[in-house]
Parts: C-alpha cells; structure tokens; sequence
C-alpha cells in the first residue's frame, strides 16, 4: 500500500510568535481591563473571580492563600496531518510539536494573566481542546483556572519565575502543604504515534490465532513512554522531586483509529524544608447516606 | 518482544530525575503516612491478535449437529431435544462448553502485561507496586486488544531489597486499613473464563418468548432458562477456581467480578467472566479498631 498523504502539517508557533498579541505577556484588550477590574487599589475596591467550590475556597484561605482571579488561556491551532507510511508505525513529529505547542501556548497565556494580578499560582487548571464545525482540522486550545495569592507575603512562584500551576483541587493543594510538598507546574508531556496497518499476508498467516502481535506491543509502549518522559523532563526542569497525580490520556481526534496522541500530564511538586509530620487519617462514618 | 525486553525509553525514565505516581494526592498523602514512598509510575503492555471463535468449531454453523471442540478435563455439557424431529431448523442439540483456548490467550495477554510492568518496577528499586489499574481495550480495529497494567511503584526507606516485589490495586487509605488490619499485600491476582453455549431446541424458545406453547409443557410461563444459567454459573465457578489456585494458602481481598456476555445469533452467547483482587497474607493479630465517631458533611 503506498504511502498515505492527507495534508501538510501547519506549525504555525512562528508566525504568531511574530504577532503583537503574543508577545510577552501582553493580553487581549478585554483580559487587561477585565483583570484590571479585579485588581484592589487605592479609589478602586477589588473583588475576585474564582471557579472554586465554597469548600474549596474555605480551603485555600485555611493554608493561606486567597482566590485573586479565574484565569485563561486559548489557542486557536490548525492541525495538520503529515504523511505517514501504512505499514510502519511511527512517530508522527510535526503533530507531536503542534499539540505541545498549542497546549504551551495557552498555558503561557493562562500564566500571563496570573502574572497581571500578580499571582503566586494558579490552582484547578483544567486543560480542554474544543473542536468546531467552522475549522475543518482545527482546535481550540484552552486552559482554565483559578489564581492565587500567598496572604504571607513569601513568593510561591517556581524556578522560571512564573506563577505556579496545577490541576489539584482545592481539597488536594491543601492535602499536598499537609504532606510537606509545594507544586511547582502542571507538567506534561505528549507523543502523536502512527500505528501501523497490517497487510493482508500477516492477518491471513496469524488467522484463528490469539497471539502476542510484539510490533505493535513496542510501538505503543515506546510512544507511552516517550510521553512520559518528556513530562518528567519538564518537571526536572523545574527543579522538581515528584510528579503527582499523572494522568495517561489517549485520544484520536480528528486522525482516525490509527493515529493516536498520548498525553500524560501531572503535578510536579518539591520537598519544602524541615520536617513534616503528616496527620494520622481519622476513620469516621459518615451519615449523608 | 522478548518479556524482558523493556522499551529503551522506559529504562531511561526510570533511571533518573523527578520520580512520577499516578496516585491521587490524598493517596499520595496516606501513602507517606504509612511510611512508603513513590519512585515512579510503571507500566506494561500487550498488544495481542484476537478471535472469539477457534477454528474446528463446528457447532455454530450446522444447526446445532455439528460437535464443539471441548478439551479434556474442561468443561462441557450436552443437551438433548425432548420432541424428536420437527422440522430443519429445529435445534436437536445444545452444548456448553468452557473455550479453554480463550482463558489461555488471555492469561497469556494480562500476564505479559503484568510481567513487563513488573520489570519497570523491578528497575526502579521499588519494593512494591501499589494502586494497579488494568484494562483491556480493542486497538485500531476489532481483531486486536491492547492489555493495559498500570500502577506506581514504592519503597519502603531505608529497606533492604525484597527477594520479591508486592503489587496490589489498594492504594492510599485502603491500603493503610489492610496493614491495620493485619493483613500485607502479596500480589495481584485475576483470571477469565469464557463459555460458550448453543442453545438447544427450548433454550431458544425461552429466550426468543416462545415458551408458552402448550405443547412445550415443562417450560411454559415464568421460568428459568436452565441452559443459560448452567453456563452463567460455570463461568463464575471457572474463574474462582483460576483465582483460588493463584493464591495457595494466602486469601483474596477486594474481589471483583465482572460477567459480560456477547450473543451471536439467536439462543447462541459466549459469557466471560472476569474476577480479579489483591492476594493477601496475614502478619498480625487484628486488634479491633476504635469506635469511629459519625459525622454529617455540610455539602
């Protein structure tokens, strides 16, 4: 079977680099005066915006912290699709560079905002991707979540100077400061892999057989791992001890059953100084049915 | 693959750096509480070809006249029609019977997986692997099934190493109230059974509504399909007695079940059934646990 084409691959990380939206930190008009809005200041009372639960709130404030704003990020990216041989299973690299740059892109402008209401982190991120009828092979990009600010003054920012950033809960970044542990960024890593098709000699000499099929076995594993290992050298980059809370998600997209993305994400997190002595989990029934 | 051949990537992630879990926080909490610590997310995998149907099996495509291919020593029933000749498609015969070649196929598709993840956790110094997920899902297609074992690897500090690693699907809490209760993780267990039936002549008259018919007699209204339930019940007798061979004197905790069945035709089905747990030793005397106080969220 002769290679498949379908389309060219459209990394478009340049041009928008070059675009005066994306430079720096600078944000849309309507983000700016928005969070402008939010900020206190002297003739200006401030309030914030958060997409927390009220325990989660309650939470936050109980390991001093305070909610200062709900933040976003978007992208809006065309994927492409790069040629890939039928018969050979692969990594798709273009598409890999793409899907990680698309979700880096909406998180550095999800960090830009926390960085305007001079966040120390972000917490509850949630990284979507949104499909629409109106972009054939494109796909918004968007991450979400709540800043927060230390009400002690110290810095919580991580070793790039950006507002820490993470998907635990309310509930769970107060889990993490009992243990003794501070997040340091939401890592991730990602790997856009071509499974090979079979041809019609290897289906016919296998028919009737349950077997191992060790080539697809090595691929998929190869491209789990590659994904994992990306993330945990992002969180090394972060100076990080441990990656919480790692989520391994497979999708196709829009590629069909042959072309998958595996995206593992997680928490990276370090060690605070000094002892911690964790408390003794007490059992309780609880009588909300 | 070679079983040992673990990919290059995975010896290289596991080697260095920030170490990964794929536990929760509050499991990540409970986990340091017990005085064990992550070292790295560990995984295996096999990609295996699949068919439901062995070649020889005659049983599906004659009417019910041709004769299944049972093994010796597994499971098989045959049931024989009570009215004599009515007419073609009339089902004179039925059978049950255990598809030992299946349960073999997907022993050898979990084990492998298991083993590989094994062998990450082996790498990375671990003295035990804790919260295990598994799964099995069709890859790419339907004549395929990629089996999934994933779980975080711990150790316990300042430990010697093990002569053999602990793994379990408990994690967190649930783990800290086994040790509490005097109980140590020793492995993972799980096992399939798969049986196949052609439903004789009545079995297809009950499950199609038909039973009513007068001359049917012995099986008219409400009653049990004798057939399906033999087969249902052989099916969990199977795979809790794989299960109970695994765990010579140890017992089996959190065992879970789960029967799933495929119809192929009427009054025709194949039923798998699925246990798996946590194969556990006793260390201790279990020392009753303080009264636990009630409490009422404020959700």
């Amino acid at each position: 079977m002769a290679d498949e084409e379908i389309g060219e691959t459209e990394v478009a990380t340049d041009e928008e680099a070059a675009h005066p939206f994306f430079e720096g930190a600078q944000l849309p008009p309507d983000a700016a005066r928005r969070l402008a809005e939010l900020e206190d200041r002297p003739g200006h009372k401030g309030m914030f915006t958060s997409d927390l639960s009220v325990n989660e709130f309650l939470l936050i404030k109980e390991v001093g912290f305070h909610p200062v704003g709900f933040v976003m990020g978007s992208s809006i990216y065309h994927l492409g699709i790069q040629t890939r041989r039928w018969s050979q299973s692969q990594e798709l690299a273009k598409l890999t560079e793409a899907m990680y740059n698309a979700r880096e892109l909406a998180m550095n402008r999800m960090d830009a905002e926390a960085l305007e209401l001079g966040a120390d982190g972000v917490v509850g991120v949630r990284l979507d991707v949104n499909y629409y009828e109106w972009g054939s092979d494109t796909a918004e990009f968007i991450a979400v979540g709540t800043a927060v600010k230390a009400e002690d003054g110290k810095s919580y920012r991580n070793n790039q100077g950006k507002p820490f950033t993470s998907d635990l809960s309310g509930q769970d970044f107060w889990t993490l400061l009992q243990t003794g542990h501070v997040p340091l960024g939401l890592v991730m890593g990602t790997c856009v892999y071509h499974i090979a098709h079979r041809s019609l000699g290897q289906t016919v000499r296998s028919a009737g057989q349950n077997i191992e099929l060790p080539n697809f076995t090595q691929a998929l594993y190869e491209a789990r791992e590659l994904a994992m290992t990306r993330m945990q050298d992002e969180a090394n980059e972060l100076g990080a001890t441990g990656i919480v809370g790692v989520r391994l998600e497979e999708k196709t997209h829009m590629w069909g059953d042959h072309t998958i993305e595996f995206l593992s994400l997680g928490t990276a997190v370090v060690k605070t100084e000094g002892e911690h002595q964790i408390p003794v989990p007490q059992t309780i029934i609880s009588l909300d049915g | 693959m070679p079983p040992s051949d673990l990919p290059e990537a995975a010896t290289e992630r596991l080697g260095h750096g920030a170490w990964s879990s794929a536990l929760s926080v509050p499991d990540f909490a409970s986990t340091l509480a017990l005085g064990l610590e992550p070292v790295g997310f560990v995984q295996g995998y096999c990609v295996m070809q699949w068919s439901w149907y062995q070649q020889g099996t005659t049983a599906p495509f004659l009417g019910g006249y041709g004769q299944p291919v049972a093994n010796a020593g597994s499971y098989s029933e045959v049931y024989r029609c009570p009215h004599g000749m009515v007419s073609a498609e009339h089902r004179t015969f039925g059978y049950n019977w255990e598809q030992d070649w299946l349960e073999t196929s997907w022993a050898q598709g979990w084990g492998l997986a298991y083993q590989r993840m094994m062998e990450e956790a082996e790498a990375s110094g671990a003295h035990g692997v804790i919260g295990v997920l598994d799964a099995a899902a069709p890859l790419a297609g339907s004549s395929t099934i990629e089996y999934s074992i994933r779980g975080t690897a711990v150790v316990v500090p300042d430990s010697p190493r093990p002569s053999r690693i602990f793994s379990t699907f408990l994690s967190g809490a649930r783990l800290a109230k086994l040790i509490e209760a005097g109980y140590t993780p020793v492995s993972v267990v799980a096992a399939m059974s798969s049986v196949q039936m052609i439903g004789y002549c009545i079995t297809r008259y009950q499950m199609s509504g038909q039973a009513n018919m007068g001359w049917l007699g012995s099986v008219a209204g409400v009653s049990s399909i004798a057939q399906v339930g033999k087969a249902q019940s052989a099916a969990r007798h199977l795979a809790r007695a794989k299960v109970r061979a695994q765990l010579g004197s140890d017992s089996l905790h959190g065992a879970h079940l789960d029967q799933s069945t495929r119809e192929f035709g009427e009054g025709d089905m194949a039923i798998q059934c699925v246990i798996k747990g946590t194969r556990v030793r006793r260390f201790k005397d279990f020392n009753p646990l303080p009264h636990p106080p009630t409490v009422v969220p404020l959700r």
